[in-house]
């Protein structure tokens, strides 16, 4: 039967994901085969593929549930061969793929974690293959419910170690110290010194005048370039990105012991960061002596979003279930860290019944690493404290008649509440007529959530009183109180999210003028293409991204996208500043049209303030992802080129704006006290 | 050839909620919303008018009202041929505040000559009902007139009512600024007329 191969190790519920909808999962088996030659094969076959024959279907069954996953020699199981990449268009259609033990060079183990719904394991063969990520649904796996029942199952175990533990029977399977997760397969000592060298003190390792150092970066040398074919020949593949970045080189760059190991191998991470933004053309070009960065290079590389140094990926949204899985059920402490969280709600956002209360952590009403009776506590006072302060103008009868700066404040609070979200059902005319024919808010009929944003407004021009009410504040206001509703809480969450919007609304707008300059340096640095362009048509003060940056995009996307927006933006994941991001992915998603069809401002002006509503969030918040990773990356090759040359003019300037893009915290901006005699205006 | 035409460009100006997005809505798309929500930034809407044989593209800038926004705002005031100043006649401040929009207008803008460069001035709101309204038109009139003869309308963008004639003038009176500035230069900032009328030629898309 030179058709058979015997099966030595079989699982089921091993899915690829083809594209981001999770209905065109395939579920299939991966196994271990022998053929007749004897030399281990690793397969995936699609479970649709493999039941066109019962007999086979039931072998894979068989050995699957062979609780260990193992059949004794005794009981060999033989199934047909399973094809191969190379062979016919079936397997190329299925994805059906099979390779030899001998050719796998790497793999890389992503466990089940918040951010990741299942484990996943991603091959690498030595030809740089693109093999589909394999993700184990252990929840709908057979073996798994039994070993569960037979309390066999361990709290964090899942299929991905199985697959590793029997392939160790077979290979030699060295953890990279480099970087968690990333095996290598069989290493040769080259590859072994490259990516697991010994954990060694430094002076041991480097030090300029030791012969074992020169070896050392020379080898690390070959493999970062071969490494960098890897990534060129990958990047002619056409499958989805996140299956043909290498994972060592996506992990090379971002790893804190990279940087500790010295100057030869700065040079080699430059010339992979290099590599991974497209920079470098030709292999032959490269000098290694004298890199010499020009950012404008830059631009033509960066529309080719298949080499980026990370997966980006969109998830779904974060469910009741999953929200309160974080939490421990006694004292209602979290049991994962705030950083897991937020990880989770930047990649997925959350669901709508979780918003009510993620969003009171997100927006600092109460820390992350309280207790349940602790945020109750926190809550009492918090509402204690909005009616305490709503009571003071309330009660204050001579302001309200005499004050003329207050009279003002809340004839524009209640302007700009008439005119707020009004569509969404909370705000919408009433039929009842309004107690209070004399009130402005009479047109509306009774609606007691006009009257409750007027109130909350009007106790934040007051609370704050520095600031005031500035308009636009209306628009913040709203999303919160439709999701919290409840006043005082959203009163408090308002407070917290103007801790840092508080810079939008100065008299003075230099907070806005500060933003949209950053916007500039920005668009120039990572689009200098589209940025000339907008000098040339007279726009780089960049004021048409000013509604857009006021208020965060409300004007731009529909409801539902706004609320799932501010929430990833709330994180801070990557900056406090990513609103930025999204702007420049915005700009840069439409610089082709930009760039080609309009020569004046008015033009720029108007075909922005026309992308409201046809934005489409995700691409948005991916593309915006992508290009904060680009921007770390070729500011960390600068910093490296500008250390290597001793001129300062060659060096690359980086405005200290754009470094301060890097920052978690939030720009604390705060008005000055209000000038005698200054109105609300 | 056809006759050349002109892009006259238009500011509205004044205190928020005085209802210059509504009054630009009902000149250009015949239609009232309560519910225009404020204005943020700046847009603009244009709209071919004919004015004695002659045919202007009247484009029409709408900003938003509180004044600290406008400090970031100026980059289009530049290039203005008329301005309008606007306020709601139920609402005195917004009044008193015309002078200090006409000074800022001046200021930024910075035409050519300032003297004779055309303002029209529009109360608007005059459909609520007469025990409402805290500006007499007698008393705006005035105001014009010391000013330098602007001239002054009464409108209701609600209502639509005096809101074309109030138009008709502040075109006219843009072009005639356009012609003495001269017909021929070209503008820093103006619009490729090509746009609002077909597709330009030879795009790939
Ligand atoms: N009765 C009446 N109400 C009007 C009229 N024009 C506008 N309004 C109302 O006045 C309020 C403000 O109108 P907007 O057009 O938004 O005012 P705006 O001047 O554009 O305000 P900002 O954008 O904040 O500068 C809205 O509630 C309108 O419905 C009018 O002619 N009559
Ligand atoms: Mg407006």
């Amino acid at each position: 039967m030179s058709d058979s191969v015997e099966l030595v190790w079989s699982r089921s519920a091993v899915y690829i994901h083809p594209t981001k909808n999770n209905k065109d999962n395939i579920a299939g088996y991966l196994s271990l085969v022998r053929p007749p030659d004897g030399e281990i094969l690793i397969s995936w076959v699609p479970e649709s593929l493999i039941k066109l024959s019962k007999q086979d279907y039931e072998s894979y069954v068989q050995v699957d549930l062979s609780l260990d996953g193992e059949v004794t020699q005794k009981n060999q199981v033989f199934v047909s061969k399973p094809p191969s990449m190379s062979v016919g268009s079936l397997a190329r259609s299925s994805h059906a793929f099979s390779i030899k033990l001998s050719d796998l060079y790497s793999m890389q183990m992503r466990e089940p974690s918040l951010g990741w719904w299942y484990g996943s394991i991603l091959l690498f063969t030595k030809q740089a293959e693109t093999l589909p990520v394999l993700f184990f649904h252990d929840d709908e796996s057979e073996v798994e419910k039994r070993r569960t029942k037979t309390m066999q199952k361990k709290r964090d175990d899942w299929g991905g170690e199985f697959f590793m533990e029997k392939l160790e029977n077979y290979v030699d399977i060295r953890p990279s110290t480099l970087e968690k997760g990333v095996y290598l397969i069989n290493p040769s000592a080259q590859d072994t010194l490259a990516f697991a060298p010994p954990v060694t003190t430094s002076n041991e390792v480097s030090g300029p005048n030791s012969a074992k150092a020169a070896t050392w970066g020379d080898l690390k040398w070959n493999i970062f370039e071969k490494l960098a074919q890897v990534t060129r020949y990958s990047r002619k593949a056409s499958q989805s990105m996140f299956d043909r970045t290498p994972a060592p080189l996506r992990s090379m760059l971002n790893i804190p012991e990279v940087e500790q190991l010295g100057q030869d191998f700065d040079s080699a991470r430059v010339f992979l960061a290099e590599w991974a933004l497209g920079i470098v053309q030709d292999q032959e070009d490269f000098q290694r002596k004298n890199i010499n960065i020009n950012l404008n290079t830059y631009d033509s590389h960066f529309d080719d979003f298949s080499i980026v140094a990370q997966s980006i990926e969109r998830r779904n949204p974060v469910t009741l279930e999953e929200w309160e899985s974080f939490f421990d059920e006694n004292d209602g402490r979290l049991t994962v860290t705030a950083e897991e969280v937020k990880e989770r709600i930047f990649h997925g956002g959350l669901e709508p019944q979780v918003r009510p209360k993620a969003w009171l952590f997100l927006l600092n009403v109460y820390p992350w690493d309280t207790s349940a009776v602790e945020r109750a506590s926190i809550i009492a006072e918090k509402r204690n404290e909005y009616y305490r302060l709503k009571r003071k103008w309330w009660e204050n009868i001579d302001m309200q008649e005499n004050d003329s700066f207050w009279k003002d404040q809340k004839n524009r609070i209640e302007k700009d509440v008439l005119r707020t979200d009004r569509n969404i059902p909370l705000f919408e005319q009433s039929e009842t007529p309004h107690p209070d024919p004399d009130s402005r808010l009479a047109q509306s009929g009774a609606n007691p959530h006009l009257e409750q944003m007027r109130d909350m407004l009007i106790t934040y021009n007051e609370y704050n009183e520095n600031l005031g009410y500035v308009q636009g504040m209306s628009d913040l206001l709203s999303p919160l109180y439709v999701v919290l509703q409840d006043d005082a809480l959203a009163f408090a969450a308002f407070c917290g999210f103007m801790e840092r919007m508080e810079r939008n609304f100065m008299r003075s707008q230099e907070g806005m003028r500060d933003q949209l300059s950053t916007l500039g340096h920005l668009t120039n640095f990572m689009l200098p293409k589209l940025y000339s362009h907008l000098a040339k048509a007279d726009s780089i003060h960049f004021f048409f991204f000013f509604r857009m940056i006021l208020v965060w995009f409300k004007r731009e996307f529909e409801w539902d996208d706004v609320l799932r927006l501010w929430e990833v933006l709330w994180t801070n994941y990557y900056s406090s500043q990513f609103h930025l991001f999204i702007a420049l992915a915005i700009l840069d998603l439409n610089k082709a049209y930009i760039i080609e069809r309009l020569h004046y401002f008015d033009e720029i002006l108007k075909f922005i303030n026309e992308l409201s509503m046809t934005l489409d969030l995700d691409t948005v918040l991916t593309r915006a992802e992508e290009l904060f990773t680009k921007f770390k990356l070729a500011l960390d090759l600068v910093n490296w080129q500008n250390n290597q040359s001793e001129d300062t003019k060659s060096q690359t300037e980086v405005t200290e704006d754009l470094r301060m893009l890097l920052s978690r915290e939030i720009v604390d901006q705060r008005e000055q006290a209000r000038p005698p005699g200054a109105t609300g205006g | 050839m056809p006759p050349k035409k002109s892009m006259l460009k238009v500011i509205i100006l004044g205190d928020s909620g005085v209802g210059k997005t509504s009054l630009m809505q009902q000149f250009v798309n015949k239609k009232f919303f309560s519910q225009y929500k404020a204005t943020i930034g700046a847009d603009f809407l244009t709209k071919e008018l004919t004015l004695d044989n002659r045919k202007v593209v009247l484009q029409i800038w709408d900003t938003a009202g509180q004044e600290r926004f406008q400090s970031l705002g100026v980059a289009f005031y530049r290039g203005a041929d008329c301005c309008v100043l606007m306020y709601d006649v139920t609402n005195h401040k917004s009044f008193e505040n015309l002078e200090t929009w006409h000074d800022e207008f001046l200021l930024q803008a910075n035409p050519l000559d300032p003297e004779n460069f055309p303002f029209t001035v529009i109360g608007n709101k005059i459909d609520v009902e007469e025990g409402k309204r805290q500006v007499s038109a007698q008393k705006a009139q005035r105001w014009c007139q010391e000013k330098g003869n602007f001239p002054y309308f009464e409108t209701s963008a609600k209502e639509a009512t005096g809101v074309d004639q109030a138009f008709d003038v502040t075109a006219r009176n843009a072009l005639q600024q356009d012609d003495a500035e001269g017909l021929d230069q070209e503008y820093p900032d103006g619009v490729d007329f090509s746009q609002y009328e077909q597709e330009p030629s030879g795009c790939a898309c």
